[in-house]
Parts: structure tokens; C-alpha cells; sequence
């Protein structure tokens, strides 16, 4: 058993609070690179990725992301090319580019992580205005930011909610028991 | 944003602020048509918490402890589901510190 892939998955935190310390080239690059190692529907390489590290680009990304509260050093956005997300011939419906744009954030925020650094994704920003600040093209759309730093010692509290479901109710073993199975939609 | 004193305007918030500020405001109003519906009043506290916190430097001593009270009641990762009952209490709070500003300012406590 690999421990220290586990003690990594069990000691992330999403990092609110970052120093201005830098985040180093080769440290940025380590994290960048595992997202190649990150499953992908076919491995047809619809995925996009895009670094931010200067401070005034940071700042821009910022302005436009309300779902940013961290500084970050520096910035890794995911985005997906729906074009070449249509000329495979996806269904609009189909989920598949953006669980893989979820598998990439997963694998480099355990990166992250592994080799020290705080880091936190985020998705409440303007597609359409982050789009024209990192002038992506046509067809290529920011879908998740990763943020980067170095963790501050002082962190925001968590997002605490009451009467959520515990962790085993939201389980099922086999196959469940009618009870359990939720209204199907009807369909017209 | 001008501050009152007892003089004349002071001005408390720089362009490149306001201009982060309008960003947030815009941008928010647009993630939040797709966005849960409890995080509509995280992102304006948010909003009034980063306008406080540039605005204090700047401010009249007057306002200051306004101020200081909007970012001391602002947590950016306070939902009302954390807590339903103290969320809208804490709400109310602040919304009380702002009338009672007001209420002071305005001069209105010496009104007959």
C-alpha cells in the first residue's frame, strides 16, 4: 500500500489564504506536468491549460473571479476546447469534458499539495470576462481555476453547514433497496 | 466614495479599488444566475467587507469603527445553511451597526 499517496489525499485542504512568497518556476511546472497523468475520457486531449504568474494578470483573473478569495502566486486555469469538443461529435449534454476538467483539478491539487505548496480551485468567475482577459481563442473556454502560493498561517474557516447527511448515509452497497431509490423523472 | 467630516469631504477609496470593486459586483451578477442561491448574500458581504477594508485607511476616524464592525461581520465562507438562525441574527446585527451610523452622521439624533 502507497501511504504517502493516502497521507497526500487525507491532508489536502482547499487553501484560502496564501503569503506573497513566490511559487518557483520548477515548482510550478511539477504541478503542471501531473495533469498529464490525470485520467481523460479517450485521451483525446480536449483540455486546455493556461499559467498566470504575473501580478497584474493575477490581479485581473482576480477582479473577475468572486469566487477567488485567495491572492494567489500564481494560477493554473483548466479549459476545455468545445470546438474540438464538436468536432468529436459530443452531445452538448454529455458531462465527459467537465469531469475530466474535474479528474485534472483533483490531480493537480494533490500535486500541489505533495510537494508543499496551498493551493484551491475555483469556478465562480465570468467565463466570458476571464476568456478576454487571458485573450484564449475562439472556442476555448476557462472552466476551473487553480490558484497557487504558499499557504498563510491563518486560513478562513471551512464551509460548515448543519444536518447534512453523514458520511455512510451517502454510501450504497449493491444494489439498494426500493425505499432508497429516488423518484425517477417522468418523462414525456 | 467621500467620507464626511466635519470640514469637508474626504475622499476613501482609490480608482484602482473601485475599479476591483465594479468588476466583483458585475461579474458576480453574472455566476450568480447559475450559482446556489445561499451564495447571493456571501458574495455582497464579501463585496462590502473588501469595500470597508479599502476605504479604512482613508476614512474619518468617524467611520473607522464602522468600518472595522462590516469586516469583523463578514466571514467569506459563511453560509446561512452553516447556521440558519445565527447567519440571519448576524445579518441583522450589522444591518443595526449601519442604521445606527446612519442615525449618527446624519444628525439625526438631534433631531427634535
Amino acid at each position: 500500500m502507497n501511504d504517502a499517496a493516502l497521507d497526500a489525499i487525507r491532508t489536502r485542504r482547499v487553501v484560502r489564504a496564501l503569503t506573497d512568497a513566490p511559487v518557483g518556476h520548477d515548482q510550478l511546472r511539477t504541478v503542471l506536468d501531473s495533469a498529464r497523468y490525470a485520467p481523460h475520457a479517450g485521451n483525446r486531449r480536449l483540455h486546455r491549460y493556461v499559467v498566470a504568474t504575473q501580478p497584474s494578470l493575477l490581479r485581473a483573473m482576480r477582479m473577475v473571479s468572486p469566487g477567488m478569495l485567495q491572492r494567489p502566486m500564481a494560477a493554473i486555469v483548466i479549459c476545455v476546447d468545445w470546438a474540438q469538443v464538436h468536432s468529436y461529435g459530443f452531445s452538448p449534454a454529455n458531462p465527459g469534458p467537465y469531469i475530466d476538467v474535474g479528474t485534472a483539478a483533483a490531480t493537480l491539487l494533490l500535486a500541489a499539495h505533495s510537494i508543499g505548496l496551498g493551493a484551491g480551485p475555483v469556478t465562480s468567475f465570468s467565463r466570458t470576462a476571464l476568456a478576454a482577459i487571458l485573450k484564449l481563442p475562439a472556442g476555448v473556454r476557462p472552466e476551473l481555476i487553480v490558484c497557487l502560493g504558499h499557504a498563510a498561517a491563518e486560513q478562513p474557516p471551512a464551509m460548515r453547514r448543519q444536518g447534512g447527511p453523514r458520511w455512510d448515509d451517502l454510501i450504497q452497497w449493491e444494489r439498494g433497496s426500493a425505499r432508497s431509490v429516488p423518484d425517477a423523472p417522468s418523462r414525456g | 466614495m467621500t467620507a464626511e467630516t466635519e470640514d469637508e469631504p474626504v475622499r476613501v477609496l482609490e480608482e484602482g479599488d473601485g475599479v476591483e470593486l465594479l468588476a466583483y459586483l458585475v461579474t458576480a451578477a453574472r455566476t450568480q444566475v447559475d450559482e446556489a442561491a445561499e451564495y447571493a448574500p456571501m458574495r455582497l458581504l464579501t463585496a462590502a467587507g473588501r469595500l470597508a477594508e479599502m476605504a479604512e485607511p482613508n476614512a474619518s476616524a468617524r467611520m473607522r469603527p464602522l468600518l472595522r464592525d462590516i469586516r469583523q461581520g463578514c466571514s467569506e465562507t459563511a453560509v446561512q445553511a452553516g447556521d440558519p438562525a445565527g447567519y440571519v441574527e448576524r445579518l441583522d446585527a450589522l444591518c443595526r451597526t449601519v442604521a445606527e451610523y446612519l442615525v449618527r452622521s446624519l444628525g439625526l439624533d438631534r433631531s427634535p
